[in-house]
């Protein structure tokens, strides 16, 4: 079978983290040629509650199209880490908003905390773009595509008027797992 | 172009590309991405999109576009499906071309939005009321959603038949790239349509023949033509060794989780081989009697209790066919499936 990566992407639906593992899936598929697969919670459970997006990338095909053992996830809020912070292999990562998801989960992974929400609120001054602080880190912190790629996949999705703000959130995003990782 | 859509947006996309003219439809989940795609498409184009009042509204306005040689379609899932049935039969009664995609989720009742296969029968047996059959496209990607939904308006002309493209909430839901090109498209002439240009004025479209013997004609008349489409139209994909130990076979989101056991069985030095139907109806019965040779164990896997499986079994008259199935909305794991084929293996070899 050939390689695959899987990433995780939770949080209160509405905080936009569908749209990250979206975007995730487009900066590997479209910008980088890889074969990708995304899927999320739809219905009632993306609008309220947790909410979650699986992106799986590899370099062949991708036939089994749900997460089996997750490399890397992202949990916005308690709720989400308690109810999707599993299944993560070992030796993989898991990063927490260290405000609204102070506890880990126990598991043989690398735990990470970074205030996203806050970062957004107190850096950039709209906590909207939260999301895209996440899906820096979370490209910083697994490599799975090139910074560039994703960065180009973040201002392809998002209207000209927010482009610099976008572009301000992902470099943030950047900036804190440097941090974290050096830290 | 290359765009990363949900399946539901590649059977949009697919409509466009094959000129589809209007989309009738109701919502519900988790379907209702193909009707979100076709209001923001269709209209923009001057194509037609109504919102009907209900399932049957929907299906009814497909009649009669149709009848007017219009290319159409429908979308819903299981219980949107149940409640246009009795359309359906009309339309496979009066011969008009439609494309209906069905975005199976969990029932019977009102189930809940998960992803099963347990519309199988149907869709796949009738569903409706009468003596009839309709093609049954059965997807495995997102891709491929977009290129049966392109084919299945080109099916439906040619045959003068309802088709379906049958897939599940998973495949409906999930993104993966597409790539969007022209293609030739094949648009057969409708000189029975009831287009109101004057060679029409003797055109009849129905399925109502009051005379019992004009009424057997018109229905053997039918089935000669389905005869025709299961000569012609059966397709499936054959994955892996050429002389396999064991046989896996699954439509659909299955057939395409089942590529990835035949690789680690492949792996374990299991020779496993897939069949992956393509078209429902007609069953492709023959790629099975080509690839399972005698005393070969076959897995059957789906998201049922066991619809499917009954067509492989028909397949194969006299083998032996393991069924193996989830249901409620969950899916089947891959060691999950690793196991229930090696299981199967070991009992072959006890026998």
């Amino acid at each position: 079978m050939a390689e695959r990566y899987e990433l995780r992407f939770s949080g209160a639906g509405g905080q936009g983290l569908i749209t990250a593992g979206i975007i995730l899936a487009e900066a590997a598929s479209i910008v980088e040629g890889k074969h990708a697969v995304q899927s999320q919670s739809y219905g009632p459970e993306a609008r309220g509650g947790a909410s979650k997006s699986e992106v799986i990338i590899g370099d062949g095909p991708i036939d089994y199209p749900k997460a089996t053992v997750v490399d890397a996830c992202l949990a916005m809020t308690q709720e989400a880490a308690d109810k999707y912070a599993v299944g993560i292999k070992d030796g993989g990562i898991l990063l927490l908003d260290s405000d609204f998801a102070p506890n880990a989960p126990e598991g043989n992974f690398t735990v990470y905390k970074i205030p996203i929400m806050r970062a957004a609120k107190e850096e950039i001054g709209r906590e909207i773009v939260a999301n895209v602080i996440a899906l820096g880190a979370m490209i910083a912190m697994t490599g799975v595509v090139s910074r560039e790629s994703g960065e180009k996949a973040v201002l392809a999705k998002v209207p000209e008027a927010f482009i610099d703000l976008n572009k301000k959130a992902y470099s943030l995003g950047f900036e804190k797992a440097k941090e974290v990782l050096e830290g | 172009m290359k765009k990363l859509v949900k399946g539901n947006e590649a059977v949009v996309i697919g409509a466009l590309v094959a000129g589809c003219d209007a989309y009738y439809g109701y919502p519900i989940t988790p379907a209702s991405e193909i009707a979100h795609a076709a209001s923001e498409n269709f209209l923009p184009l001057g194509k037609v999109f109504v919102q009907a009042e209900c399932e049957v509204g929907a299906i009814n306005m497909v009649f009669g576009a149709a009848s007017s040689g219009q290319r159409v379609m429908t979308a819903s899932s299981g219980p949107g499906v149940s409640l246009k049935m009795e359309g359906i039969s009309y339309l496979a009664g009066a011969q008009l071309p439609c494309v209906i995609v069905d975005v199976q989720r969990v029932g019977p009742g009102l189930g809940n939005i998960g992803p099963e296969q347990s519309d199988y029968f149907q869709v796949v047996k009738g569903g409706g009321h009468g003596d009839y059959r309709a093609i049954v496209l059965a997807p495995a990607s997102v891709e491929e959603t977009y290129r049966m939904s392109i084919e299945a308006f080109d099916l439906a002309d040619k045959w003068r038949s309802p088709v379906f493209i049958l897939t599940d909430a998973t495949l409906g839901q999930m993104m993966e790239p597409i790539d969007i090109r022209e293609v030739e498209t094949h648009r057969s002439e409708k000189p029975w349509a009831l287009d109101a240009k004057p060679h029409s004025n003797d055109n009849l479209v129905t399925s109502i023949y009051l005379d019992f013997d004009d009424m057997e004609e018109h229905i053997n008349g039918l089935h000669a033509k389905y005869a025709e489409i299961s000569e012609q139209e059966a397709k499936a994909e054959v994955y892996g060794a050429d002389v396999p130990d064991i046989v896996l076979t699954g439509y659909g989101i299955t057939g395409r989780m089942l590529r990835s056991v035949v690789d680690q069985l492949n792996e374990r030095g299991i020779d496993a081989t897939l069949i992956r139907p393509q078209t429902l109806w007609p069953f492709p019965s023959r790629t099975y009697q080509d690839v399972v040779k005698p005393g070969i164990p076959v897995l059957s896997v789906e998201l049922s209790c066991g619809q499917f499986v009954e067509d492989v079994r028909l397949a194969l008259p006299g083998h032996k066919v393991k069924h193996y199935g989830r249901v409620g909305g969950n899916l089947p794991e891959l060691g999950e499936l690793v196991e229930q084929a090696e299981m199967l293996l070991q009992e072959a070899r006890n026998d």
